[in-house]
């Protein structure tokens, strides 16, 4: 008998803890919001709220985004690539598209399917010329699936915008 | 010509209504229909918010109780078998890191160990450091994740939203070394794809001290509770025995008394240097694997902390590493790793060609899901869900 009132005064007990951790996170902010407490201070922010802040670049430096090429160094509207196709063998997703004959070794057309690229990075670690490499683009958008296929000399040469913004 | 043709619609004279007693072609069991008059069958998915992803549970009920319940699989099947068999090794590897989606780096460890082993290639003593604090890192994830997900299988909503706290910030650390948030593909064979920076030892040495604290607000708020308690308290008893013959490992089984963890087993990388204990439950219920699973998040805070002391310096990657066309040389290896579910086996064959001859992905998931049919029999529903929630199934990984 005093058992069980012990326990369900214990069981009692246990569920005002869990209401106080609970009341404790969801009241955080309320000081901020009353004007109490610095912004900073109060309950901490770990998510970006993104169209009105947006992720800072120190923490995407190794972000994998969509592909991009690498500028040359005389010319940075030109890309590196040599189209040795190697990267197009070696893509597990068939989703470049690579063809010859544009000046001198330069391609004459370079498309990545992001619908079906999956980010692996083979064709940046396969690429002689060290002319591919991941962008931190978090921010594109696209209306049709058609725009989804990346024309990276377009984007490269700046044709293509570098990022939608609102 | 009568006997060729065989009525699918298998009507019993116990019912009145026929459609009632409609069974499942595609089940096992419950191809019949019911086995009792007063009976329902019940179908709990494959689109259910406490299956976890499209699996689909076939359970026949009567009143409350569950008199025999039947896992249907094959929603999410997407051959991962056999497209490692029709890609070369290097165009398998993002495959791995989305069998299982909570902890895809033990998947890439084990792919990569495998061939490793297979091709006898070395691995810098840096990459090893690496790939544990990665492993580590994400079982802490994933059990975070799991954490969250098993209490709002109960009916508690808000603990979810802190153990994505969490997630958010391991996810950050992650991104760091692999590149991704989700299906991490950072490992090479012979080493790593990248090299961890200074921003990284910084932010995992302050993530473990807050991890400790937020352990101890996960006790206060959920184990100490007394609604929780009552819910799993003798609840789904799985024992020695049940787990052997299904071949149930990792949490399942240490919730069952078994001290068995493929990290100290059959110890690979550089595991046998590190000092963690493997938590064993008092108590073969619900509860015993809920607290498995929390002191497991302890042990891997432990081997982070002492991974990041003694990282060395050096190579991240070997520099013989294979490169993006290589081709396995010809024989069979296996490499087991203790992934955030249990034991993941991959045994791979190669004939010496372009890509693997056989592959064969072993998924914990499969083997803990497989007991369920028969410890949910004789339960209540809402048991038997806190059963399907405590075994930590990932759905992509039970299908491949």
């Amino acid at each position: 008998m005093i058992k069980a009132i012990v326990d369900n005064l214990r069981g009692l007990w246990s569920l005002l803890v869990g209401l106080h951790i609970t009341g404790r996170f969801g009241l955080g902010p309320f000081p901020v919001w009353l004007g109490l407490k610095e912004p900073e201070s109060g309950y901490p922010q770990l998510t970006t709220h993104y169209p009105w802040k947006t992720v800072d670049d120190a923490d995407l430096v190794t972000f994998r985004g969509p592909l991009e090429l690498v500028p040359s160094e005389e010319d940075p509207r030109r890309s590196k690539c040599v189209s040795c196709l190697m990267c197009v063998r070696a893509c597990p997703s068939s989703c470049l598209t690579v063809v010859k004959g544009g000046q001198g070794k330069a391609p004459a057309v370079w498309l990545n399917d992001f619908t079906l690229c999956s980010l692996c990075g083979t064709c940046v670690e396969v690429c002689p010329a060290g002319a591919l490499r991941f962008s931190h683009d978090l921010y594109w958008v696209a209306e049709k699936r058609e725009d989804l296929v990346n024309d990276l000399l377009a984007r490269l040469a700046g044709a293509a915008p570098e990022k939608a913004r609102l | 010509m009568s006997n060729l043709f065989v009525n699918p619609f298998h009507f019993s004279t116990i019912s009145e209504n026929p459609a009632d007693m409609l069974g499942d072609f595609y089940s096992l069991n419950f191809e019949k229909g019911r086995v009792d008059p007063d009976s329902m069958i019940l179908n709990l998915g494959p689109q259910h918010p406490s299956t976890h992803g499209v699996l689909r549970i076939l359970a026949e009920l009567h009143g409350e109780y569950v008199l025999r319940a039947e896992p249907v699989l094959g929603y999410l099947h997407r051959m991962h078998d056999f497209m490692g068999q029709v890609k070369t090794p290097y165009q398998f590897l993002p495959n791995t890191g989305r069998v299982d989606y909570l902890h895809p780096v033990a998947w890439n460890w084990a792919y990569c160990g495998a061939l490793e082993r297979l091709a006898g290639l070395e691995v810098p003593e840096r990459a090893e450091y690496l790939r544990i604090i990665c492993c580590e890192l994400n079982r802490i994830a994933s059990h975070v994740m799991w954490w969250g997900a098993f209490v709002m299988d109960l009916g508690g909503f808000t603990p979810i939203l802190y153990a994505f706290e969490e997630r958010e910030k391991i996810n950050d650390l992650l991104q760091i070394v692999t590149g991704s948030r989700l299906t991490m593909n950072s490992m090479r064979f012979g080493g790593m794809g990248a090299d961890l920076d200074d921003r990284f030892l910084q932010k995992a040495a302050d993530f473990i001290p807050y991890m400790r604290e937020r352990l101890k607000m996960y006790d206060r708020l959920v184990t100490g509770n007394v609604i929780f308690r009552r819910r799993l308290e003798g609840v789904g008893p799985l024992d020695e025995e049940i787990c052997r013959r299904y071949g149930a490992t990792g949490p399942v089984l240490r919730g069952a008394g078994v001290a068995y963890d493929v990290r100290r087993a059959e110890p690979y990388g550089l595991y046998d240097r590190f000092d963690f204990e493997i938590p064993v439950a008092e108590s073969p219920d619900c509860l015993g694997r809920y607290l498995v699973r929390l002191r497991e998040i302890e042990e891997s805070l432990k081997i982070v902390e002492q991974a990041l002391a003694r990282i060395p310096a050096g190579p991240y990657k070997h520099p013989k590493a294979p490169k993006v066309s290589w081709k396995p040389p010809a024989g069979e290896a296996y490499f087991a790793v203790e992934g955030g579910r249990g034991k993941i086996g991959i045994h791979v064959v190669s004939d010496g060609g372009k890509s693997n001859y056989r592959l064969k992905l072993r998924a914990p998931g499969f083997s803990n899901l497989s007991l369920f049919a028969e410890a949910a029999r004789g339960t209540l529903l809402a048991d038997a869900l806190a059963i399907l929630g405590s075994l930590d199934l990932v759905i992509p990984e039970v299908d491949r």
